[in-house]
């Protein structure tokens, strides 16, 4: 217990660690002081040129809007953008940035403004905040828990000596890590139901939610996601348990330990700092192959930056790689700091 | 003189094989309280197979082990014959304490934890009932002042008298010592042999399969000289080291002495 406490207790961190907090923390003030100068929504809106102004005015009293209005608020940096269509068919776009506005239908401010969109649309949907990403987060993170707790006793279960115990492990292993995660989730999303009788997977959530079908579909990838990677593991797990000395099995046999003592108290604990890199490395994976839930419906950080490409614009996909390599920056020092912890005795 | 005492430990006919291999054939030995045995031989002669075979960290092919003249173990062609009550199996185990040569600490577990893990596991003790005999025994090793150390930290030396002391917290009433100086630095053996003297002198039984003639003649009540798998000598360590019969133990001696 005082070990794990030691952990949050930000006068023992690493230097390296200080350092890192210290830069986060820079940026964000900084972020904060340009959010303070940043220009308001009225006068973004007002930037718009006279003839698009007469155009919003026309449209007020009208319900086919012929101008699509956009403006997109990212903290620090804000984006509007007018689209008319018809006849007169003109686009404007603008960027707001420390108490400036910028004119962005060409060269660098036009890339940066549909980067702010882009980003914009992604992270919020126009609804919740990081709604990809927070898939993709959540996804990834169950599953591996989830699979991670399984994959201690596949990988038991493999090396046992029983084998009434051991074949259906290895055969549990084989089947997830020799067919597609895609079709694995595939057919838990859609024959599953088809086998249970009554069963369906937005009938676990009540018929008043809006999001039952959604949140259903959830259910069914982290089920599919955490079979899958519980095999993956399996294999990292039973690799860390046959690394560890034998001589320390026999020590605990030779105290009069059963199995399963010398197992959980002498062996499987020893096995957390080897576990630690491989798992990063699975969980890694995992967080890219969570885009497979498109089959499914549902939509992470890549199927949404590929749903808001309208004409194939490339640069849609900028912010969504930015966000992958912060999640995954967090992760990997995450790992790290859970290897470091473990490693104490080393 | 010793045939008055309280038997501890008894084999009758033990033999192992490993495949075609026969490690140890007919092993008889009986050992007393308070007894020290030094078991002496040329490597690959089954010492330490035997020592292992005692607490099954390996599994013999035929014969009887006895602990407190009660049966243990008995196994005829690779298959236990008498089923023993699997409670009375692990309380008559547990009067076997075991020092390895690799020591085999747990590193993840501090000196202390070390010594109460087994007693809290299998003993289901509490902490507060044998964390004052694991300081104790700590202190008795002389390595007190290492209680909250991890293993790694130590030398060879202080991680074997740590692995002593964590036996001894299972209070066993007989204890196996598998080549406990092989691993060891010439100038750490010295203070393990020195924690070994103190044991035996406060009357614990003790098996030593060991290379230390010095230890074995100071403080040996009997030394047996294995070869092939069979008990060739059995005799107090003055017959042994100065009136030795058999030919292979007169060779042994001359290349060791």
């Amino acid at each position: 217990m005082k070990k794990a406490l030691s952990f949050f207790d930000v006068r023992k961190w690493e230097k390296d660690t200080k350092i890192l907090c210290i830069v986060i923390l820079a940026i964000f003030l900084v972020m904060s002081v340009f959010a303070i100068f940043k220009p308001s929504e009225a006068d973004m809106k007002a930037q718009a040129s006279e003839a698009m102004q007469e155009l919003l005015k026309a449209d007020e009293s009208r319900a086919y809007k012929s101008v699509i209005t956009t403006y997109n608020d990212l903290y620090f940096i804000n984006y509007c953008s007018f689209v008319s269509e018809g006849a007169n068919a003109m686009s404007e776009r603008y960027v707001g940035f420390a108490g400036q506005v910028f004119d962005a239908s060409e060269g660098t401010t036009k890339v940066v403004g549909q980067m702010v969109n882009y980003t914009y649309r992604m992270l919020g949907c126009g609804q919740s905040v990081l709604y990809g990403a927070k898939l993709t987060l959540f996804l990834t993170s169950a599953s591996i828990v989830i699979g991670l707790f399984f994959s201690v006793f596949l990988a038991l279960g493999k090396i046992s000596k029983h084998k009434l115990i051991s074949v259906p492990c290895s055969a549990y292993i084989f089947f997830f890590r020799g067919t597609p995660l895609m079709i694995q989730m595939f057919v838990i999303y859609l024959a599953v139901p088809g086998l249970v009788p009554n069963f369906n997977w937005k009938g676990l959530f009540s018929a008043n939610d809006p999001d039952a079908v959604f949140k259903g579909a959830f259910v069914a990838a982290l089920i599919a996601f955490s079979l899958n990677t519980a095999a993956y593991c399996a294999e990292i797990v039973r690799a860390a348990i046959q690394s560890i000395d034998k001589g320390q099995y026999e020590a605990g046999k030779a105290l009069g330990m059963n199995h399963s003592q010398v197992m959980s108290k002498v062996i499987i604990p020893q096995t957390f700092r080897r576990l630690v890199p491989p798992v990063a490395n699975e969980f890694i994976m995992l967080l890219k192959d969570a885009s497979l839930v498109f089959v499914i419906g549902l939509m992470d950080i890549t199927t949404i930056s590929k749903s808001i490409s309208m004409n194939g614009e490339y640069l849609v996909f900028v912010p969504a790689l930015v966000i992958y390599l912060i999640i995954t920056a967090f992760f990997t020092f995450l790992f790290g700091k859970i290897e470091k912890k473990f490693s104490v005795y080393e | 003189m010793t045939n008055n005492k309280t038997e501890i430990l008894r084999t009758e006919h033990v033999s192992k094989s490993f495949g075609s291999l026969e490690v140890l054939k007919d092993i008889n030995l009986t050992v007393h309280q308070g007894e020290v045995i030094v078991i002496i031989g040329t490597s690959g002669a089954g010492k330490s197979t035997f020592l292992r075979s005692l607490n099954q960290l390996e599994q013999i092919s035929s014969g009887k082990i006895f602990i407190n003249d009660e049966l243990f173990l008995h196994r005829e062609n690779n298959h236990t014959i008498e089923k023993i009550d699997p409670i009375k199996h692990k309380q008559l185990m547990l009067e076997m304490g075991m020092v390895f040569q690799r020591f085999n600490l747990f590193p993840h577990k501090t000196v202390l934890d070390n010594i109460m893990l087994a007693p809290m596991t299998v003993k289901k003790m509490k902490r507060e009932e044998i964390e004052p005999l694991a300081r104790k025994l700590l202190a008795q090793v002389g390595l007190a002042e290492k209680a909250d150390e991890y293993p790694n930290r130590l030398s060879g030396g202080q991680q074997q008298r740590v692995a002593i002391a964590r036996a001894l917290a299972m209070q066993p009433k007989i204890m196996l010592f598998d080549e406990p100086t092989s691993a060891l630095d010439p100038e750490l053996v010295g203070e393990v042999l020195d924690v070994m003297k103190q044991l035996a002198k406060e009357g614990m039984t003790m098996l030593v399969v060991s290379h230390e003639m010095g230890f074995a003649r100071e403080v040996a009540d009997r030394v047996v000289f294995m070869c092939d798998g069979v008990i060739a000598e059995d005799d107090t360590p003055d017959n042994i080291f100065t009136n030795p019969h058999h030919p292979r133990l007169k060779q042994f001696l001359q290349s060791i002495l």
